[in-house]
């Protein structure tokens, strides 16, 4: 019995030290042992940096003037950040030291949410910065969430470690995150090459990428890809058609209903006749009433995808894994092209690493990497000024006529959009 | 929580002389539970009806009440009343016959006991596992809609069926429902006694007779206890519904919808709290009745 | 009883019941086979045939998730939380089942009501209440060990009938009475002479403190709470296969955790696993 008792004990025992231990490891930021291991790597990044201001002058605006090739490694692998020995270091010329280290103080960490790997090629680029900043942890949650729940978990975890740092969000949510206080207005050293309709005259938010609604099929689910717009309404794809999420959450099914408005006698300030055509989907039973994610994508739920092309690139592999085949057409009936905000999170636990990453992605490793995947990166003009861009990294992107044809909708827009699904999409078309 | 009262328990005659004194002792050792309840339970509910019947500026009003039977919120209410109603049936009926089954069958012996064991782990089972199962065996890529379409050559998604239909949602759910019955209603079961089977036997009744006259009699409060209870789970589920479809169709997929945006600028969050606040209003009325019902029926089960 | 009668009688209660548990046995399993094959082989279903039934199968969809940090983290929360939450209801339960049944054998009406109390307030209520109260109490629903005293509500009405029936099979009175006599205060009375009684039931409690934790998908998921069901849904969306494994081996690891409560508590008599 004592012994019994004895043993009982101990066990209690070793399982609350467990347990103590355990829940140090996932709450607290172990602050001390970082700063301690990333000492000297933090002497050299800057040393480094200290190296590439030498060389070029200290502004990344003035890489304009030194039109010096790059180096082709860097061109061709996108991801390695670290530049070649002394070649073309007026691309890295940037001074981030100070933030370098700042983050080092908040805990080297950076909370990302909802970038999934296929996105834009986001894989490629979180690995450059994984190896740009190697003692910085980029943790991403939620890869798959919507932008309006981007919001929600900033709003949920505020004042919470796991507050998101940095989001990605569509210029509808982007609008009300402005409108909230969310947003922390910072200016990039990039600022000078990224034109007026990519970034927010107050700093707010910058757009890094923008792309191009398409129409993606998996051809072995499917006989015939549908290839307009009008070509989705045929009842041979009855409960196919699927969206990236709900408009009123979710910019890609925003962009979604924006295009299909333009191919049906709408404009950039009327979206109904888009709600309306996504209405008629829904009563003849075409639309799917899953989500697109990887996973359904994969299963072969979700066989007619309505989302960017570049989200498709990123899947390829895995869809040749399967055994699928699929096929990407761009509906010549409504052209629309859209680009995401991202900005530093107000009050968020890791301001200065979020810069960090911010100017990761709209540097030319970010953009070089969003390129692969598909999408139109912002400083596209400065890098193919620079001759960064070879005609094999375009491969993903889409044809230069097309991209002619994309018109931004403005603030205005975007906000008679919203309202207009906020009042109609619920009782059209979600709960029908 | 060790209490250094001086109070025996054993009653004597001094103990008479101050009752009152202790009872107040006694009254003590419930407060910790009762102050648990009150923080972690009452108070989070009782915010939800503040919140649903205050605005944000505080008028008092039931406007959010009555808006919430209004436009899709109707429609989820009807939804989850007519779900919540049909797989409790189809529960209380097949969980009913299989309680039947595990409590007449005498051989094999093992029977009884399986089937208890089972229902006791898989009234418990459901959620978001549960969710995954069925979209694999029936969602549009699913191995039994593959085989269906194969074998019968019916595609059940062009027929109409979806898994976030009536029919799909009370398929999914009785996988929880009829366990849950089976442990209800065993008990019950139980005790219709064999002898009055033969003493309506002996006096000429068949079969259907010594149903209708005496056993469903004696198992109805069983039964409409059971159908409450399977009504209660089936409103309140959560996680399933949750995974097995983006539309928010059900009562509370509804609620969680609202809790889930960012709906300051037209006010319908108070639309979420009101939905919640009926929920717990039917939850009331409905564990209500069942309460008294099981009190009744534990009558029999002596 | 006519011998026509008699087997009418027995063909009927051999029938129905036999006809009842097959068509329950093909329903309960199907399901488990359709999510067995699309987790561990990596065909989809629409590209099956009889010639490749037997190929690409593996374990990987099950080993692989537990390369995932935030996944493996998910896991040690979820089961650290289940642990507190045992712990935190044996705290409050054990006393207060044994001060009702010595002392207020009236009030134990009252507290069965209240046990039942969160089936009327479902998960889904509970956590919009938490919402409205959130901008407020911060400082405490920030910390994920906040879940806890809402996990032993939610677990209220299992763990109390458990405790409770194990309680009223003991004759309380005499042992307390025996204890005090003895010299022990009320801390030993509880620690050595009631709890040991009690093994059963408490082990019967646990468990299903820890089905219920493992389990809840609503609070954590409205909270936003990294727990395991939580980032299982969210890592089945990119990871369509192994998200599906990963919850096939929750599936199984609940039901052993059952099974093995019912077949323990079978031996004793002991408690049901009926919330009500």
């Amino acid at each position: 019995m004592q012994r019994k008792k004895f043993s009982a004990a101990a066990f209690a025992l070793a399982l609350t030290i467990t347990v103590a231990a355990c829940g140090d490891d996932d709450e607290a930021t172990d602050t001390t042992a970082a700063t301690a291991a990333t000492a000297d790597t933090a002497v050299t990044a800057t040393t480094e940096t200290a190296d590439e201001a030498d060389t070029a002058t200290t502004e990344a605006s003035e890489e304009a003037e030194e039109a010096e090739p790059a180096t082709t490694a860097e061109a061709e692998e996108a991801d390695t950040a670290t530049t070649a020995a002394g070649e073309a270091p007026m691309t890295e010329a940037p001074d981030l030291s100070e933030a370098i280290a700042a983050c080092e103080a908040e805990g080297n960490k950076v909370n990302l949410i909802a970038l999934p790997d296929e996105w834009a090629n986001y894989k490629g680029i979180l690995a450059a910065f994984g190896e740009k900043y190697p003692d910085i942890e980029y943790p991403v949650s939620s890869p798959n969430a919507s932008s309006q729940e981007e919001v929600d978990a900033i709003l949920t975890l505020a004042g919470q470690d796991d507050m998101p740092d940095s989001v990605d969000v569509s210029p509808a949510v982007g609008q009300s995150m402005v409108e909230q206080g969310l947003f922390e207005p910072y200016t990039s050293v990039y600022d000078a090459e990224i034109p007026a309709g990519l970034k927010d005259p107050d700093g707010h938010w910058y757009a890094a990428y923008y792309g191009i609604m398409a129409i993606s099929t998996n051809t072995t689910i499917v006989d015939t890809a549908p290839e307009t717009w009008a070509d989705l309404a045929n009842p041979e794809y009855a409960g196919q058609v699927s969206l990236n999420g709900d408009p009123r959450e979710s910019g890609a099914a925003f962009a979604a209903v924006v295009a299909a408005s333009l191919a049906n006698g709408g404009s950039a300030d009327d979206i109904m006749p888009g709600i309306e055509f996504f209405a008629e989907l829904q009563a003849n039973g075409n639309l799917a009433s899953a989500d697109i994610t990887p996973a359904t994508v994969l299963s072969g739920e979700t066989p007619i995808a309505i989302d960017w092309s570049y989200n498709v690139p990123g899947l390829a592999q895995q869809m040749a894994d399967q055994g699928f085949e699929f096929e990407t057409h761009f509906p010549a009936d409504g052209i629309y092209g859209g680009y995401y905000e991202q900005g530093l999170v107000t009050d968020s636990p890791h301001q200065n690493c979020s810069k960090l990453w911010l100017e990761h992605i709209l540097s030319d490793e970010g953009a070089l990497g969003y390129l692969e995947g598909g999408a139109v990166p912002a400083r596209i003009t400065s890098l193919t000024e620079r001759g960064l861009v070879t005609d094999d990294m375009k491969v993903n992107l889409p044809a230069d006529e097309l991209l002619d044809q994309v018109n931004f909708l403005t603030q205005e827009q975007v906000a008679a959009a919203k309202e207009a699904l906020a009042e109609n999409w619920g009782p059209m078309v979600a709960d029908a | 929580m060790s209490l250094t009262s001086a109070t025996t328990s054993a009653p004597d005659a001094s103990t008479r002389r101050a009752p009152k004194q202790r009872r107040s002792w006694a009254w003590l050792g419930v407060v910790p539970f009762f102050a648990f309840l009150v923080i972690f339970l009452i108070a989070p509910a009782l915010s939800v009806f503040q919140k649903a019947l205050f605005d944000s500026d505080g008028n008092f009003g039931v406007d959010a009440l009555k808006n919430a039977f209004t436009g899709q919120n109707r429609a989820a209410f009807v939804f989850s009343v007519k779900l919540s109603a049909l797989s409790a049936f189809v529960g209380v009926v097949v969980g009913g016959l299989l309680a039947y089954t595990a409590s007449t069958l005498r051989r094999p012996r093992w029977l009884r006991t399986f089937i208890s064991s089972f229902s006791g782990v898989a009234a418990n089972l459901g959620g978001v596992p549960l969710a995954f199962a069925f979209l694999a065996l029936l969602g549009r890529q699913g191995l039994l809609t593959r085989i269906i379409n194969d074998g019968l050559g019916v595609d059940i998604y062009r027929s109409g069926f979806a898994l976030d239909s009536t029919a799909g949602f009370v398929f999914v759910y009785s996988y929880f429902n009829i366990p849950l019955m089976v442990l209800i209603t065993l008990p019950a079961v139980d005790g219709l006694k064999d002898s009055w089977r033969e003493a309506c036997a002996n006096l000429g009744g068949t079969s259907w007779t010594f149903w209708r006259r005496v056993g469903l009699p004696v198992l109805t409060p069983a039964l409409l206890g059971g159908f409450l209870l399977l009504f209660a789970n089936s409103f309140s589920a959560f996680a399933t519904a949750a995974a097995l479809t983006t539309k928010s169709t059900l009562v509370p997929l509804r609620i969680g919808f609202y809790l889930g945006g960012d709906f300051s600028s037209t006010g319908e969050q108070q639309l979420g709290y009101s939905l919640a606040a009926w929920m717990m209003i039917i939850m009331v009325v409905n564990m209500g009745i069942y309460y008294v019902l099981r009190r009744r029926s534990e009558r029999w089960q002596q | 009883m006519s011998a026509s009668a008699a087997g009418r009688r027995r063909l009927s209660n051999v029938i129905v019941p036999i006809a009842t548990v097959l068509v329950c046995a093909v329903y309960f399993v199907l399901p488990l086979i359709a999510m067995t094959r699309f987790s561990f082989q990596s065909i989809p279903v629409i590209n099956l045939r009889w010639s490749n039934l037997t190929s690409r199968w593996s374990f990987d969809p099950v080993v692989e998730p537990f390369r995932d940090e935030q996944l493996r983290s998910a896991m040690y929360l979820s089961i650290k939380l289940a642990v507190a939450t045992v712990f935190a209801t044996m705290a409050l339960l054990i006393p207060t089942t044994v001060w009702v049944n010595l002392r207020l054998p009236r009030m134990r009406s009252i507290i069965e009501f209240l046990t039942v109390l969160p089936y009327v307030i479902p998960p889904i209520a509970l956590v919009a209440g938490i919402r409205v109260v959130q901008p407020h109490a911060r400082w405490f629903l920030n910390s994920h060990y906040s879940l806890v005293p809402f996990y032993v509500v939610l677990a209220l009405p299992f763990t109390y009938r458990a405790l409770d029936a194990g309680m009223r099979a003991l004759d309380l009175k005499t042992l307390v009475d025996a204890s005090r006599s003895l010299g022990a205060g009320w801390g030993t009375t509880l620690r050595r002479a009631i709890i040991p009684n009690l093994r059963t039931s408490i082990v019967s409690a646990s468990f299903l403190t820890a089905t219920v934790v493992l389990g809840e998908y609503t609070i954590a998921s409205v909270l936003l709470k990294p727990t395991l069901t939580q980032e299982l849904v969210v890592f089945q969306q990119s990871n369509g296969q192994q998200g599906t494994a990963m919850s096939l081996l929750l599936l199984v690891a609940t039901t052993l955790l059952l099974g093995v409560l019912t077949i323990v508590t079978r031996k004793r008599g002991g408690a049901s696993v009926t919330p009500v």
